[in-house]
Formats: structure tokens, C-alpha cells, sequence
């Protein structure tokens, strides 16, 4: 045996090794190293109350997560669907722990709490509750608000009744309905004065029977023009068939494009673009903007001038152009900005951009507080002089209602008929 | 005002139809003895097969009898259990019921929202849908709304008119001499029972396809109770059933009109309103429970026992 084997075979073993070592490394970087490089990456995870197939709240909520899905390749996303109030704080965990989420939206009011309390048990994620009013460290909140769109509405079903008589199929008595409810009444009151809303309450948000049940009521009680909050298109249909036997009743679609279930009834409604809050949210997540620390005073209340909602019962038809000429026929005087005298669709297109302009409500952190101040607005709905129904002058002259009193509205303007209780 | 009352009729008439025909299911299968509390289960699992067949086959009348047929299979399950197990009929019933919500929660999740393409057209009858208040309220309906009149009267002629009638009864009043005098009692009460879910499955179907039209999960909210407590109300007379099925679909339907209206100058609180049909259910079981006016309106002795063949009797 020579003297230099021993030498040799240790060389032979210190190239294996490196070769070995350096076939490690490399695998690990052509493996992990996009990954890291990519770490700005975020996941979103949805959860949603109802089915993504229900035509109206959680169907909107899921577009918006698709449209921000594909925009960005830095972003994925999953949802839960159908998951009740009980079960919420199960599947934020899942969601965290095993699909590895970096937000969670929860996008019903009952999960409130067990967003708050999600937020307190994983301080480094990122929470967005939709519709509560409870915010932490790491728990934002966001809506889309329709009471603007509402009052277009209701400037339409004023100058469209022949009857005096506007009915609306109302779900929960909650200060969201009612503040929607007198937005519309608003409306309906600035154009015919003489018109009344009488409100149904069906107390619930999905019940097709229901919905029909109240809308037949309405239209038996003699109601010819019906706007509604309940996520299926169950009252346009009903008018539909009341106008395929020669009674035309006519209604406002809610929340999803309901053009389609009744072309010849249906004069406009509201519209969401959930996508245009989540692109803002996630894109300052992204961008750093927001992070665990600093979500404690951010809270989204969009309306028409963020795009956040659209006038109309189909994307880019504001009103039915079957409705335009009835429209145009009926003349009001614009009393509360002064333009002069002209048709409704002109006073809805003037409100429309009015409102469209500048910011109703504008988000402000004073002394390390969130406060809702007044935007620059030329036109709110929700301002004096405004009545309740027992006649009380419930906001004066010149005022307009901030943040919080629509937030906490109990109590119905005086042109509308049924309680605000329910 | 007379206008107001006819359409409010209408409209009693067809919120009382699938309760109506769920409930005259039931006197059958409780004039045979069997007491098949799973109506609730077997509307909702026919409310969900019949839109979904509707929707996918465009076809409301196949929908219609296939919701009939899958229901019945469902309380033949009800039949087994009580008839040829002799198992208790209110332990096997509750399963029924919770069965078929289930099972209907289950297939019906991706149909939710999803909107009918077809619809079941109204049918007004010449002639008769002239006659003023009667017209508008009983012949201005849909085909089905037809159906549930021709069965209430084909029923009550067969229970009563009829030897099958006879036997039925007999099955219900006194099976062991219903035995004796040479009819098969299991077959009777298959039958029957099959026909109640049958019955049940239509009305859930009606409700589904012809009614809202649509389907959310839980629609039949509570019908299928409202339907056994009816046939009660009814005294297991098809007939008296039609009186208390438009009577409770008439308040279900009409709370909607009455939260404008005024008593004296007080609104009437709409969730008094919403609970009325179970209120007078709460009344009619209560005044139908003592064991006197259970005899006097002629309750099927046998209800609830099962049948135990050549057993003494004391």
C-alpha cells in the first residue's frame, strides 16, 4: 500500500462532499430562493356568510375577490363560504394556520367579535371586518355605502307613482336599512311631495317567499313603484309578471345587476364594487402602507365619489332608457342647490355628479382618534330641515347628519308609513 | 274594498296550498293508523328535488312528480320502520323530519339563488273566474292550485264512498278486526303512508317550483307542522282540511298587509303577526288533546299503536 492512498481517498472524500454539499445548496436556492425572493407575496382569505351563489351580498363580495385575484400575481386568495356566526372563529384559524393566510376579510356583521378576538389571538395577521364599528392594532374595517343611491332611486319612484303610493320591502330594522329606507323616502319626497313609502318587513335577507308575500301586499295595498332590500330578485320578478298582466308596477334592483329579471319594470337600483375597496386595502398591504401596528383608525365608508357603488340595475345603464322619456315629462324646481327648474333625469344626473364630485365623509385621526368629518359635498340627502313621522324636527334647517347619527338612525322621516322597529 | 277582499282570498288560497296538500297526505297515513310526524322533512326534501329538476329539465310538471316520488320513497323508510319494526312512530317520525332537512340542506347548496328559467303560468277558468269575489279568489290560479281542489274531493270521496275507504278506516279505528275481516293491514298502511309522503313531497314542490319560485335552505319554515297540527284542526276529514289550510295560509300571507293597518289606532306588533299561524296551531292542539274530544271528533283509535298480529287484546 502506498503512502499516498490514505491522502488520495481523503481528497476523494473532501470532492464528494463538497460536490454533495454544493448539489444541497444549489437545490435549496433553485428551490427556495424564488420563494424568498418573492416574499412580498400576500394571501388573502374570504369569509363569507352565505353562498357565493346567493344573488346579492356574498355573490358581490366574491366578485370583488376574483377581479383583485387577477389583477395581481402577487396576490393569492381562498374562501370559506356559508359560514355561520358560531363558526367564524374556527375558520379564521384554518385559514391562518393551515392555509397560511396573511389577511383575513370577514364579510358579515355577526362575525364582529370573533374578528376582534382572531385579531388579539394572531397579532402579526392582518384582519378586515365589513360593516362593524370594533377595530384593534390589526383589525381595519370596511363598507360600501348605497344611502346616495337610494335617494337617486327615490327621486325616480317619486316622479314614476301614480298612485302616491311607494312601497319598499324592508329585511331587518337595523340603522342600515332605515337610514336606506329614509334616503329613498328623501328622494321620493323632493320630487312629489304628496308620495308616501309604506314599508314591509319581512325580517330576514334572503326568503324569496317572503319577499313576494310582502310584495303582493304592497301592490294589493296599492303601491305601483317597489324598492326593497333582500338579495334575490324575487320582488322584480313579481312586478314583471304584474306587468305581463297589464298592471306595470315598477321597481329598483338591490345590490346585484337584476336588469335582466325584469327588462320592462325595472328603472334603475344599486350597484357594489367590493373589488374597488379590496384593490385599495390589499395594494397598501402590499405597498407597506398598512401593516399589524396601524389598522386601529382605518375605517372605509365609500360611496359614489370612490367608486365604491354604482347607480343602476345593470353595470353602465344608470337608468333604463325605457324609463327616460316618463323621466324627462315630470319638472321639479331644485330648491336645495339653487340650479333651477328642470326634468327628474336631469336632476338625477345633476345630483348624481354632485355627489360623485367631492367625498360625503371623510375619515380624520384627531388626538389619535377616528373621527368622521363632513366632506366638501354640494349635495348630501341627509340634510335639514328634515321631520320624523310624528312631525318632530328632527334635523334643522342647513344641517347635515354626520357619521355616527347615520350609524345609530332609529327613527323614519315623515313621508314614510310603518314602524322603524319593526 | 270588495276588490281587496278577493285578492287577499287569492292570495290565501295559494299560500294555503302546500300545506293543504301535505296535510291531507297525512290524514291518510293517520286514518291508517300510522302517525308520520317526518312531513316537514319530506316537504323540504320534494321542495328541492323539484326545483332542482325544474331547473336543470326545464321541466316544472316532471319536477313536480319526481319531487311526489322521491318523497314518497323517503317515508316508505317511516313505513318499514313502524309498520313491519314496529318502532315507535314519534321517535321514527322526528328522524324523518330530521333527515330530510338535512339531506335537502345538503343537495340543494349549489342551487341557492339560482333563479327558475321556467315558470308555471297562471290559468284562469272561463267562465267561472267571472263570478265576482269567487272568480278572482278560487279560479284565477295556476293548474296546481286546480290539482289540490280535484284531490281534496277524489280523497274525501274514496275515504268515505269507497270499500278501500272503508278498510283504511278500519286499519285505523281496530286493525286486529280489520285483520280478521281479511285486509292486509301492512299493505293498507304502506299505502297510505307512501301516499302521505307522496302528498308532502308536492307541496314542498309546489312552494319550490310554482310559488316563490326558488330555493333557500329551510323554505318550508315550519309548513310541514302546521300540517299535521291541521289535520287535527280538520278532525282527518279532507274536506274540513281546505277550510284550516286557507285559514293558516291566509294569516302567514296577509301579517305582510296587516303591518299598515291601524287597530284603534295601534299598530299590531308584526312579530304578534308572525307567530298567529302558530298561535292557532298551539289553540287547536290543545283544545284537540283531551282524550273526550279526541274520542267525539273521531280520531283514529289506532293511531300511534303499532300492530302486533295475533296479540290479545284486553
Amino acid at each position: 500500500m502506498s503512502e499516498k492512498a490514505p491522502k488520495r481517498r481523503l481528497l476523494v472524500a473532501a470532492i464528494v462532499l463538497i460536490a454533495i454539499l454544493a448539489i444541497g445548496v444549489g437545490y435549496y436556492l433553485w428551490v427556495y430562493a424564488p420563494a424568498a425572493a418573492a416574499a412580498a407575496k400576500i394571501k388573502a382569505g374570504y369569509i363569507y356568510v352565505g353562498p357565493i351563489g346567493d344573488y346579492g351580498w356574498t355573490h358581490a363580495h366574491d366578485q370583488g375577490r376574483k377581479i383583485v385575484d387577477e389583477k395581481y400575481d402577487w396576490l393569492d386568495t381562498v374562501y370559506v363560504e356559508s359560514v355561520s356566526e358560531a363558526d367564524c372563529p374556527r375558520i379564521i384559524d384554518k385559514l391562518i394556520t393551515e392555509e397560511n393566510c396573511d389577511v383575513v376579510f370577514t364579510t358579515s356583521f355577526g362575525f364582529m367579535d370573533a374578528t376582534i378576538e382572531a385579531g388579539e389571538k394572531y397579532p402579526d395577521k392582518i384582519f378586515f371586518h365589513c360593516s362593524g364599528y370594533k377595530r384593534g392594532a390589526n383589525v381595519g374595517t370596511y363598507f360600501a355605502e348605497f344611502y346616495q343611491l337610494y335617494y337617486l332611486n327615490g327621486l325616480m319612484a317619486g316622479a314614476l307613482t301614480k298612485t302616491n303610493k311607494v312601497g319598499y320591502v324592508a329585511a331587518h330594522p337595523i340603522p342600515e336599512v332605515i337610514r336606506h329606507i329614509n334616503a329613498f323616502a328623501i328622494g321620493v319626497k323632493e320630487v312629489n311631495p304628496d308620495a308616501k313609502v309604506y314599508v314591509v318587513w319581512i325580517h330576514a335577507w334572503y326568503d324569496p317567499t317572503k319577499a313576494r308575500e310582502a310584495a303582493e301586499a304592497l301592490i294589493a295595498d296599492g303601491c305601483d313603484v317597489l324598492a326593497f332590500t333582500e338579495d334575490s330578485p324575487t320582488v322584480i320578478e313579481v312586478c314583471e309578471e304584474y306587468y305581463a298582466k297589464g298592471q306595470p308596477i315598477y321597481a329598483f334592483s338591490h345590490y346585484s345587476p337584476m336588469y335582466s329579471y325584469g327588462p320592462n319594470v325595472t328603472v334603475s337600483g344599486q350597484l357594489v364594487h367590493w373589488e374597488v375597496v379590496y384593490d385599495d386595502i390589499l395594494t397598501k398591504i402590499h405597498d407597506g402602507t398598512y401593516t399589524s401596528q396601524n389598522l386601529e383608525n382605518v375605517d372605509y365608508w365609500w360611496m359614489l365619489h370612490e367608486g365604491a357603488v354604482e347607480l343602476g340595475c345593470d353595470f353602465g345603464m344608470p337608468i333604463n332608457p325605457k324609463f327616460e322619456d316618463a323621466l324627462k315629462a315630470v319638472t321639479v324646481t331644485d330648491t336645495k342647490t339653487g340650479h333651477g327648474t328642470m326634468s327628474v333625469y336631469d336632476l338625477v344626473m345633476l345630483r348624481l355628479e354632485q355627489m360623485k364630485a367631492q367625498p360625503a365623509h371623510v375619515a380624520k385621526v384627531e388626538n389619535g382618534q377616528l373621527v368622521w368629518e363632513l366632506g366638501p359635498i354640494e349635495f348630501d340627502p341627509f340634510t335639514g330641515p328634515l321631520y320624523d313621522q310624528d312631525g318632530n324636527l328632527r334635523v334643522a334647517d342647513g344641517v347635515r347628519l354626520g357619521h355616527d347619527d347615520l350609524w345609530t338612525m332609529d327613527w323614519f322621516v315623515d313621508n314614510v308609513v310603518g314602524s322603524p322597529t319593526g | 274594498m270588495f276588490e281587496d277582499v278577493a285578492i287577499s282570498l287569492k292570495i290565501a288560497v295559494e299560500a294555503g296550498t302546500p300545506i293543504l296538500l301535505a296535510s291531507l297526505g297525512e290524514i291518510y297515513a293517520e286514518r291508517s293508523g300510522v302517525l308520520n310526524l317526518g312531513v316537514e322533512g319530506m316537504m323540504m326534501l320534494g321542495a328541492v328535488v323539484g326545483f332542482a329538476t325544474t331547473l336543470t329539465t326545464k321541466n316544472p310538471i316532471l319536477g313536480v312528480l319526481l319531487a311526489s316520488l322521491v318523497a314518497a320513497l323517503l317515508s316508505l323508510v317511516h313505513a318499514f320502520a313502524c309498520v313491519s319494526l314496529k318502532a315507535n312512530q314519534v321517535v321514527s317520525g322526528l328522524a324523518l323530519t330530521m333527515l330530510g332537512v338535512g339531506i335537502s340542506g345538503v343537495l340543494g347548496r349549489q342551487f341557492v339563488g339560482s333563479p327558475l328559467p321556467v315558470r308555471v303560468a297562471e290559468a284562469s277558468i272561463p267562465g267561472l273566474s267571472d263570478i265576482p269575489l269567487i272568480g278572482k279568489a278560487l279560479f284565477s290560479h295556476d293548474p296546481f292550485v286546480y290539482l289540490s281542489y280535484a284531490l281534496v274531493v277524489i280523497l274525501w270521496f274514496v275515504l268515505y264512498k269507497t270499500k278501500l275507504g272503508i278498510e283504511i278506516r278500519a286499519v285505523g279505528e281496530d286493525p286486529s278486526a280489520a285483520d280478521a275481516a281479511g285486509v292486509n293491514v301492512a299493505l293498507v298502511q304502506y299505502g297510505c303512508v307512501a301516499l302521505g309522503g307522496a302528498l308532502a313531497g308536492l307541496g314542498g314542490a309546489y312552494l319550490s317550483v310554482v310559488y316563490t319560485p326558488a330555493w333557500i335552505e329551510n323554505m318550508t319554515a315550519g309548513r310541514g307542522w302546521i300540517a299535521i297540527a291541521l289535520v287535527i284542526f280538520a278532525m282527518w276529514d279532507p274536506l274540513r282540511a281546505v277550510i284550516g289550510a286557507y285559514l293558516f295560509g291566509g294569516l302567514e300571507a296577509l301579517q305582510f298587509r296587516l303591518q299598515q293597518a291601524l287597530f284603534f289606532g295601534y299598530r299590531i306588533p308584526v312579530t304578534l303577526l308572525g307567530s298567529l299561524p302558530y298561535i292557532a296551531t298551539i289553540a287547536v292542539l290543545v283544545f284537540a288533546s283531551s282524550e273526550a274530544v279526541r274520542k267525539r271528533i273521531g280520531a283514529p283509535s289506532a293511531l300511534g299503536k303499532p300492530y302486533f298480529r295475533e296479540e290479545r287484546v284486553f
